[in-house]
């Protein structure tokens, strides 16, 4: 048999008491946007923590100084087959979209690699965007870098938009986080 | 502790705490199933497929959502990046794969949804812990005792507080001496997580903000809890026709 454990009456005032104390503390809690954007570290929402590094041709790069421009900064090794799997598809959407604002720093873990076998890299593979050297594991610890590969897309205000830890990333992946970080 | 943790289950490890959390919720769920008078092998199916949908269906939506990327490169609908996802799009299509399985097997469907609560209370917890492997769903910075250290601050462990509230709501719900009445079981469970997500989200570091200053989670928390309260409702006055007080 059907036998209600509290009348009806009492369970609508319990709901309208729950939903008004609710609705009061989504207004007493509020908060502003970009709490997170203030602070540098290395996951969405955050500035991109910033470096400055050079090429093996001594061409420096500050992330900073590249505000304005969405970039993907994408952390690799030679010894790496999923970092080495995914370079034709960033050179293959690098080309497409550089034109637009876009620009990709592939920070070679120098500190953890051969620097004999950069160059040849680069070179086997076509790579026409700066492959910058990380020789002493400072920008691996700011970014907190645990995989190779570990790509951090940032849009125009130097605010991280997404991070994709592993890979090899896809074509269609690139060009679908690219595209929102132009837009 | 906490660091050993996260390296540990450091992205994209952190998946496997999803994998282990839906295990066990779904141990659970058999253990209880047929008292919610729905067959293990029903449930076990409807999970099964489930989460085949859910996956199908999370790729699905994200290349309808990217129709022009794909459109140049077909073959990548079909790689490995579990990026390539969206989260929401695969619920919608478990959730409809579970309904039309339900209507042709002929299920109870507020007895399913009893049955399946105690898979989905697990996974919550299992959530909660992925989050925190992963750092994300981050809370504020706080001078609490209890806070952690997360993206160079001393923060509100929100994936914690996450956990902990999908523990306590599974302590809450897994006793037999609950109504047993279709449909009570599983609209406690959402009520409770709905209202615990309310709660938390207001600590939370991140997220999304609309009319200039509230939480967006938190507006769809509230949504969600005035949703169960008028499930309840109809669910008592269906229960009522189908058995009156004397």
């Amino acid at each position: 048999m059907y036998t209600p454990t509290m009348q009806k009456n009492q369970r609508i005032i319990l709901y309208i008491l729950t939903l008004i104390a609710g609705a009061s503390w989504i207004i007493l809690s509020g908060g502003k946007t970009g709490e997170a954007v203030d602070m540098s570290a290395p996951q969405a929402g955050f500035t991109a923590p910033d470096f400055a590094l050079s090429t093996a041709s001594g061409e420096k790069y500050t992330l900073s100084e590249l505000r304005g421009q969405a970039v993907l900064v994408n952390l690799w090794a030679t010894w790496c087959p999923p970092c080495r799997a995914e370079m034709p598809a960033i050179e293959k959407v690098y080309l497409e979209y550089k034109d637009q604002g876009f620009i990709v720093l592939a920070i070679n873990m120098t500190y953890q690699d051969d620097p004999f076998n950069i160059v040849p890299f680069t070179e086997q593979y076509g790579l026409t965007f700066p492959i910058l050297l990380e020789e002493t594991g400072d920008v691996a610890r700011a970014y907190q870098l645990n995989s190779l590969p570990s790509s951090y897309f940032i849009n125009r205000n130097g605010v991280i938009d997404d991070v994709v830890i592993g890979g090899p990333m896809s074509e269609a992946l690139l060009r679908a986080r690219v595209e929102r970080l132009l837009k | 502790m906490l660091t050993l943790f996260r390296e540990l289950f450091a992205p994209p490890r952190h998946m496997i705490l999803l994998i282990i959390a839906a295990w066990i919720g779904l141990l659970f769920a058999e253990r209880r199933t047929e008292r919610h008078g729905v067959e293990k092998a029903h449930i076990n199916n409807i999970l099964f497929y489930g989460i085949l949908a859910f996956i199908v269906g999370g790729r699905v939506s994200f290349i309808l959502q990217n129709i022009s990327i794909f459109s140049k490169t077909p073959l990548s609908a079909f790689s490995i990046n579990p990026d390539l996802f969206d989260s929401l799009g695969g619920i919608a299509a478990a959730f409809i794969f579970g309904l039309i399985h339900g209507q042709r097997k002929q299920l109870p469907f507020w007895n399913v949804l009893d049955a399946l609560t105690p898979f989905f209370a697990i996974l919550a917890i299992g959530l909660g812990l992925s989050h925190l492997a992963a750092g994300t769903a981050f809370g504020k910075e706080t001078s609490l005792p209890w806070g952690i250290n997360l993206w160079n601050a001393v923060r509100h462990p929100t994936q914690i507080y996450e956990a902990l509230a999908s523990t306590l709501t599974f302590i809450l719900l897994w006793p037999k001496k609950h109504d047993s009445r279709p449909g009570l079981l599983f609209l406690t469970f959402a009520a409770l997580t709905a209202a615990s997500q309310l709660f938390i989200q207001a600590f939370r570091g991140d997220g999304t903000f609309i009319l200039t200053n509230l939480r967006q989670g938190q507006v769809g928390s509230w949504g969600v809890l005035l949703l169960c309260f008028i499930l309840f409702e109809i669910r008592y006055n269906q229960l009522e026709k189908q058995s009156p007080v004397e």
